[in-house]
């Protein structure tokens, strides 16, 4: 068995990173980058200008875990995501960061074009929304409210109906 | 060592109190989430319940219009709406119906008859139709009340409701069309009169119909028929608001048409006399140009059928299609052993008028016996049975002592039938239409009115209202799914029927912005009204609105409309 093919990745704060090319390649657009670019990208490193060295590592992390999944069908029309906010367990503990951490992770594989990772992090950010008030939610990712207390409680008069299944 | 450290740790928070508040906006809670792209918010908010989205609406102006959006409504309304039935058709068109394939999707065919909301070009409020969809389910409207006559009409007044208008038709008011946006306004009213040599007489209207084929248009045509035997075609302008004449059949001798159905260029009336009638006027009416309203060349008549077994209540109904045209007729039947059943008929014709076939079904009666067990059969010689004697066998309910009396109301959208019975049930039946056989399924009752069914009415999608005679039971059912297999009627548990019908309440929350409250508690209050009636137990509905008339002991009518959205 041949030693698996290399690359290296520049983060934005000038760190190299060796990767496997298999497992860097969970990022659509590094995947694409290598098939333009070719044989140069063995030799030098491929800069990554959005993403820094701790996110990145972060990322990397996800990406060898799942290197084995299945690829994921990049059809949201089709819409095969499934509908609810369940997390497998491993990616649950991988998600327990802090709030800057998790929005950097969520920017990243939006960046790198992770869908599977980008999901999992909007489903993390759902499920922090999710049974919560108004308040709480505001005092979770600290939303500054631009409401007046008329128009707040306008809207929720507007759509009470919703609430009564 | 470590009491001094948090000594230490304790004078820096003091010292730190003062700035702590500009701090901590600046730099320990960074609101993460408002940096996140619109794209990204909004794939977040599609994995929240709708009561959780809901919530969200509330945080901030910004959060307000992503959590608002139609993209995300569109796929509630798919998931609850749309995705629950495309699991319980069976074999969908052939469609594969995996749970991969039951996905939302925008692609047309995955929208069943919802499909119109989704076509391209097509601007749909989503967030309008959620709700609209959501009050019909849980059966919540608010309700207000026009009299619409001081006085007894006889015949009793007619009442149409087609895209939130009104139609009423009544010897002494004439035609009258109603918008309902709002209050109600009459938009256009048109006296019915004949012209003979002597005197202008007005004729009693006894039925009417409202062309739905003409939605895209804006014109509507409506047909009446009246008393004399004659009946009459006019059309409504909804840009200049304005009621013309079409064309006036001459009265005949068969008697009073006591149903008419109308989808252009085709007329059904059905007479007193028992005489079913298909007209087909030359080419489609010209609703379009009012001013040569005399043009309109008579329809010729297309067949024409006498019965003796076609007892009201009747249902008239036409379905055109590309490739062919279906005119029936539902009726109350009397059988022997059980009571009354529903019988139909119905004529195949081409686009052009040329009857292709007359075909009859009446209903496998449940707790019919071996002795008749192909009776039903028997009566029409083109009545194509597929296995009578096996549904007999495998009947999973049999009603012994099920005497049916005749049924107070029929309707009839394809493919249900629904009768209204005294006893409180209704009756649902599916028909099955294809090309070699026309059939009708075993009925099937549903309980939930608490009183005497005075009226039902089927509309698409299965949906159906029905109103007691008194008026103040109005219940919203969910047909499909009711009639699809014996298998899964099997499987659902006795005593489901509750659940398929939504008792409709009307809106009473104190606190829920309503126009015209004291309108509202007068209905309410006017419930208790035991002088209420229903008149013939009438009631219609649309997309939006059920509207029902009752008739008051002085002899008023009003019409008491349900406003779902």
């Amino acid at each position: 068995m041949s030693a698996p093919s290399m690359i290296k990745l520049q983060s934005s704060d000038a760190a190299e990173i060796t990767v496997e090319r298999e497992i860097a390649e969970r990022s659509v657009l590094i995947k694409n980058m290598m098939e333009d670019v070719g044989e140069q990208a063995f030799s030098e490193a491929i800069p990554i200008p959005n993403v820094n060295e701790a996110v990145l590592n972060k990322v990397i992390e996800w990406c060898t875990h799942h290197r084995a999944d299945p690829p994921s069908t990049n059809d949201d029309d089709s819409d095969s995501r499934k509908k609810t906010t369940d997390i497998e367990e491993w990616d649950q503990k991988f998600m327990q960061v802090d709030q800057e951490m998790l929005f950097e992770i969520i920017l990243a594989a939006n960046y790198l074009d992770i869908k599977p990772l980008l999901d999992v992090g909007c489903k993390t950010v759902a499920n922090m929304i999710k049974g919560k008030s108004p308040e709480e939610i505001r005092k979770t990712f600290n939303i500054q409210n631009d409401f007046t207390p008329e128009e707040e409680d306008q809207i929720r008069r507007e759509n009470e109906w919703a609430e009564d299944r | 060592m470590s009491k001094r450290a948090r000594d230490d740790d304790d004078d820096h928070h003091h010292h730190e109190e003062s700035h702590s508040h500009q701090k901590r906006m600046r730099l320990t809670f960074h609101d993460h989430l408002s940096t996140l792209s619109d794209e990204l918010i909004l794939r977040t908010l599609s994995y929240l319940p709708l009561s959780d989205r809901i919530t969200c609406l509330r945080l901030s102006h910004r959060l307000q219009s992503l959590a608002d959006d139609p993209q995300l409504w569109k796929a509630a309304y798919y998931s609850r709406f749309v995705r629950p039935r495309a699991s319980r058709i069976p074999g969908l068109r052939g469609h594969d119906t995996s749970v991969k394939a039951l996905h939302y999707s925008s692609k047309l065919s995955k929208w069943l008859e919802d499909d119109h909301l989704v076509r391209r070009g097509k601007k749909t409020n989503w967030k309008r139709q959620y709700k609209l969809r959501h009050n019909w389910s849980i059966g919540s409207c608010n309700v207000s009340q026009t009299t619409v006559a001081e006085q007894a009409s006889i015949p009793p007044l007619l009442v149409r409701l087609y895209e939130n208008i009104i139609f009423t038709a009544d010897s002494t008011e004439g035609l009258r069309v109603l918008s309902m946006n709002g209050e109600p306004i009459i938009l256009a009213t048109l006296p019915f009169t004949v012209e003979t040599k002597s005197q202008a007489l007005s004729p009693k209207p006894t039925s009417l119909a409202v062309d739905a084929s003409t939605s895209d248009g804006n014109a509507i045509g409506v047909a009446v028929g009246f008393a004399n035997g004659g009946f009459g075609v006019y059309k409504f302008d909804k840009r200049k608001s304005a009621l013309a004449l079409l064309y006036q059949h001459a009265p005949s001798s068969n008697g009073t048409v006591s149903a008419i159905a109308y989808v252009s260029p085709y007329i059904l009336t059905m007479t007193e006399a028992q005489l079913l009638s298909l007209y087909m006027f030359p080419h489609t009416p010209p609703y379009r140009s009012l001013s040569d309203k005399h043009t309109v060349v008579a329809p010729h008549l297309v067949s024409s059928l006498k019965s003796h077994t076609a007892w009201p209540p009747l249902s008239l109904s036409i379905r055109a299609s590309s490739a062919s045209v279906s005119a029936s007729i539902a009726y109350a039947m009397p059988t022997y052993l059980d009571g009354w059943s529903v019988g139909m008929q119905e004529m195949l014709l081409t686009p052009e008028g040329r009857v292709m076939e007359s075909r009859l079904a009446s209903a496998e009666t449940q707790g019919f016996h071996s002795l008749s067990t192909d009776s039903g059969g028997s009566r029409s010689p083109s009545w194509n049975s597929r296995a009578p004697s096996s549904s007999v066998r495998n009947r999973p309910y049999v009603e012994t002592s099920d005497y049916r009396s005749r049924p107070t109301s029929l309707s009839y959208t394809h493919p249900y039938l629904l009768a209204a019975h005294a006893d409180n049930t209704l009756t649902v039946y599916l028909v099955t239409s294809t090309a070699r056989e026309l059939a009708i399924g075993p009925g099937r009752r549903l309980w939930g009115h608490t009183s005497s069914v005075a009226s039902a009415h089927v509309g698409d999608r299965g949906k159906a209202v029905s109103v007691s005679k008194r008026g103040n039971e109005l219940r919203v059912w969910e047909l499909e799914g009711v009639t699809i297999s014996q298998a899964s009627r099997r499987r659902s548990a006795i005593g489901a029927d509750a659940e398929r019908s939504i008792q409709v309440r009307p809106e009473t929350k104190a606190d829920s912005a309503r126009k015209a409250p004291q309108q509202v508690t007068e209905v309410q209050s006017r419930y208790k009204d035991e002088d209420m009636v229903v008149t013939k137990g009438w009631v219609a509905f649309d997309e939006e609105k059920v509207v029902v008339l009752r008739e008051e002991q002085k002899g008023a009518q009003a019409l008491v409309v349900y406003d779902f959205t």
